[in-house]
């Protein structure tokens, strides 16, 4: 058997038809018009309001993808205030406890305002991705080192991988969250060694039981203080003996097994179908993550042109990717307050998220949130729609633009709904339904839309829009 | 009779109903055989003690010099343990269940696992959630259950999981289970003109949509569940009226649902809840020790609340965890991933007792406990001697029955 990715967790679903493999990662030559604009804003970011998908909608890929490519500097990104106040307060016990947890808030805030709003929703997407790949929890009593690892993340956003494997290897959010910190000579924990294969790198039975106590041996050494926030290495903890790992042999470190982990085939094949599964559709079909595992091989496992490649791909566009994908909670809650054109989150977000199932730095487990059709559960689905119910029955939305400005026929402003929520993804029936709903048709309650209901009646139908099946798709 | 009938036509005060449930429950579960008609009256609780719980410091081999030399910091001491006898006994946070097994509700399997056990999280979670430890399987052997005893029955309710995702146990290809986190969190908001009550009914179901999706169905699916099981959960349970004081914990609060709905009747047959994590591998005294000490109290609740309202022989309840633990501590106070451990069948309907092997600590599989018993027998029991169906086709082959059902 192939050695699997993370695909294998039930509920992820590849989408019906044939794959052009010739053609598919080759340029897409198009203008992109609005639709594929949308849906290059929902992947490579977190959507985009009803401007910028018009301003998106005059490029071509190449272009729009080059403009999602502009970072920031790492240098020029400030830490929440939070944490500089949490650091201030030096707190001990209990009180350290309840500070830390929020501190953890306000960098959860902190972040999903920088994807909503910050200057490179491409930057945050990935960082949200290695997030759940090389997943950690927070330590809210030592919050700067869940920020630190989400700077690492940030900083990699399209950075090499290999790279990026050793320095997260070596932090001390992973050191602490899979016990390398724990992991010494006379005691080796087999924890880190173990995921970093299976959940990180490489995928199940790509390697044995052999080698995860030779790579546990080899990572030995790696010491956490938390106060400080830093990691070290103690070479009297570090076992130098030889070990034998993926049938080498040697007295291994850390970085050797990352560097032995990045020659295997399959390392690049692991990272391409994650990728592909991320950007493009679900269970992607193995000839195609052949053929994404060869350039980031060829590239040197660098982000940046592979990325670029995948996002400016005729696959990418295809019909068969298009909302093909479920919206993660994430996705859900930051493209709804984007598209309602709001600028930061209110205090909805953050338990709408929990009860969505997607708290951030806290996945269920080391193996990240599963996704695909996961996300969707009858529980779930009342937390999405008392979210959209929540947030547009409330004040922030009198911050919303275009929602006051639509015109004042039903079938207009039903018509104008759905093209700015759905780009014209709504079925025949949920465009009857809105524009009954604005009619005030078929209710007693309900008289037609006026300058006296407008703003009530507006808001229900974009509610309406935001819970049909096709929003919930990216 | 259906079971509702025969309560309506016999039941004029809730004493009588409550009186009436028992015996004929405790009739029921007597009747050894599958496919009577008790069977349709049970319920199993599949308890995931997620994250690896630790076998040998959960049921201790108290009697074996060895566990005290491989574990010299981390071993329950002798006189801490809750004896069974002069070689194992409970972890001394399990008094509640301890005292349940004392009363011959509890049966302990010792030694449980599959050939080749996989020591990743994830891998072998699923493995016990499929019942598939040779191939990748996507559907739960729950969900499978569901399917094969009575497809295209419309209830809604016949599997609850009490969890935010739908845990794999419970996926099937035609039976759609609702994830239930917390009673209060399944109620659709109401807003002002009641847009968003009709958001998941209307429109939703037409699919002349210019795109297709692998995931639009199950999301249409899902909708018009979540709608309808949303407005009829809340109101079908509310009658009920728990008799036991729960924890606040998470497990306490699930339990406490559970018995809520079983009580309430809606026909559920099974019901997920989850307890962890148990992935001690630092700490691990500190941590394994609250949490079976939460798991035993809200069982003891849990049972003390189905007896008085006359479910406790209705109800089985099967533990599990994805793997024990390495028999040698490691480092850091804690234990790394290692292969078969005890699991715990609860309830009326259980002859109580030790069963299994013990745990071999000498002969070992690089270190780790070896199975004796195949998951799947445990699992073979539970559908033909509790839930009354055959188990050959739900878990794709035939295996050993316990006997550890009345």
């Amino acid at each position: 058997m192939a050695a699997q990715t993370h695909t294998d967790v039930g509920g992820i679903l590849r989408p019906q038809g044939h794959l052009d493999l010739a053609t598919a990662l080759a340029p897409y030559e198009s203008a992109l018009g609005e639709r594929a604009a949308a849906h290059l804003l929902r992947r490579a970011g977190f959507g985009g309001t009803p401007d910028d998908v018009r301003r998106f909608a005059a490029m071509t890929a190449h272009e729009a993808v080059a403009q999602l490519m502009k970072f920031p500097s790492a240098q020029s990104i400030a830490p929440p205030q939070a944490l500089a106040d949490f650091e201030q307060g030096s707190y001990t016990g209990k009180a350290r406890g309840r500070e830390g947890r929020r501190t953890v808030v306000a960098m959860q805030e902190w972040w999903l305002d920088r994807m909503l709003s910050g200057p490179a929703p491409l930057q945050e997407k990935m960082t949200l991705y290695f997030h759940g790949h090389f997943t950690s929890r927070a330590t809210p009593r030592f919050a700067w080192i869940t920020y630190n690892q989400n700077a690492i993340f940030r900083r990699y956003a399209l950075g090499n991988l290999r790279e990026l494997t050793r320095e997260v290897s070596k932090d001390p959010a992973m050191l602490l969250y899979l016990n390398g910190a724990q992991n010494v000579a006379a005691h080796p924990n087999e924890n880190y060694a173990r995921e970093l294969m299976e959940l990180f790198t490489l995928g199940v039975d790509a390697y044995g039981e052999r080698d995860v106590r030779g790579s546990a041996r080899a990572w030995t050494g790696w010491q956490v203080n938390r106060r400080a926030g830093t990691s070290a290495f103690d070479a009297s903890l570090h076992d130098d003996g030889r070990k034998t790992f993926l049938g080498r042999t040697g007295n291994f470190t850390g970085d050797d097994i990352v560097n032995l982990i990045f020659e295997q085939p399959q390392c690049a094949r692991f990272f391409a179908a994650s990728l592909l599964n991320w950007f493009v559709y679900n269970d992607p079909e193995p000839e195609l993550v052949e053929r994404v595992a060869a350039q980031l091989r060829a590239h040197d496992f660098e982000l940046s042109p592979v990325v670029a490649t995948i996002l400016r791909s005729n696959v990418f566009y295809s019909e068969r990717a298009y909302r093909a994908l479920v919206k993660s909670p994430v996705e859900f809650v930051i493209g709804t307050y984007k598209t309602l054109g709001l600028s930061s989150v209110d205090a909805g977000a953050l338990p709408a998220l929990i009860q969505m199932g997607q708290h951030l730095f806290y996945p269920p487990s080391v193996a990240g949130w599963p996704g695909g059709q996961n996300w969707i559960t009858s529980g779930t689905m009342i937390a999405r729609q008392n979210f959209l119910t929540q947030l547009l029955g409330s004040q922030t939305l009198e911050n919303s633009s275009w929602l006051r400005g639509l015109p004042l026929s039903a079938s207009a402003a039903a018509n104008d709904v759905a093209q700015r929520i759905l780009q014209g993804d709504a079925a025949p029936a949920t465009l009857a339904q809105l524009n009954g709903y604005l009619a005030g048709a078929g209710t007693a309650a309900l008289a037609a839309l006026s300058t006296e209901n407008y703003d009530q009646r507006i808001r229900g139908a974009a509610n309406l829009a935001m819970a049909s099946p096709a929003y919930q798709l990216n | 009779m259906k079971r509702k009938d025969f309560l309506i036509a016999t039941g004029s005060g809730l004493a009588v109903v409550a009186n009436t449930e028992h015996v004929f429950a405790r009739a029921l579960a007597q009747t050894p055989l599958p496919g009577l008609p008790g069977s349709s009256d049970r319920c199993l609780v599949l308890i995931n003690l997620f994250g690896g719980n630790d076998g040998l410091n959960c049921v201790v081999p108290h009697g074996d010099a060895r566990y005290y030399q491989l574990r010299p910091g981390l071993a329950i001491d002798r006189n801490d343990v809750l004896p069974i006898d002069a070689h194992t006994g409970f972890n001394s946070a399990m008094r509640t269940l301890k005292s349940l097994y004392d009363k011959g509700v509890v049966a302990v399997v010792q030694g449980v696992g599959y050939p080749n056990p996989d020591h990743s999280h994830f891998r072998s979670t699923e493995i016990w959630q499929t019942a598939a430890p040779d191939r990748y399987e996507h559907t739960g052997w729950l969900g499978r259950y569901f399917d094969d005893s009575s497809p295209n029955v419309p209830n809604l309710f016949r599997g609850v999981a009490i969890s935010r995702v739908l845990p794999e146990v419970m996926i099937s290809q035609r039976t759609d289970v609702p994830a239930v986190p917390a009673l209060g969190q399944y109620t659709l908001a109401a807003d002002r003109e009641a847009a968003s009550r009709d958001a998941f009914a209307q429109g939703s179901r037409d699919r002349r949509l210019p795109f297709s999706s692998p995931y639009l169905a199950h999301v249409m699916e899902v909708e018009g569940d979540a709608q309808r099981s949303s407005e009829e959960l809340p109101r079908l349970v509310a009658g009920y009226t728990p008799k036991a004081s729960y924890p606040a914990t998470v497990i306490g609060r699930s339990l406490a649902l559970a018995a809520q709905i079983i009580g309430s009747k809606l026909g559920t047959r099974a019901i997920y809840v989850e307890h962890g994590s148990f992935d001690t591998h630092v700490n691990q005294k500190v941590v394994q020790t609250r949490l079976l000490g939460q798991f035993s109290d809200a069982i003891g609740a849990f049972y003390q609340d189905l007896a008085a309202h006359g479910n406790d022989r209705r109800v089985l309840t099967l533990t599990f965890s994805e793997f024990g633990r390495r028999i040698e501590e490691n480092g850091s106070r804690g234990t790394d991933h290692g292969e078969a451990s005890p699991l715990f069948l609860i309830g009326g309907g259980v002859k109580g007792g030790l069963y299994g092997t013990l745990p071999d600590l000498a002969a070992t599989n690089m270190g780790n406990v070896r199975y004796s018993v195949d998951f799947r027998s445990v699992y073979a029991t539970v559908l033909e001697r509790w839930l009354g169906r055959p188990s050959t086709a739900v878990l794709g082959g035939a295996f050993a029955k316990l006997p550890v059902l009345v």
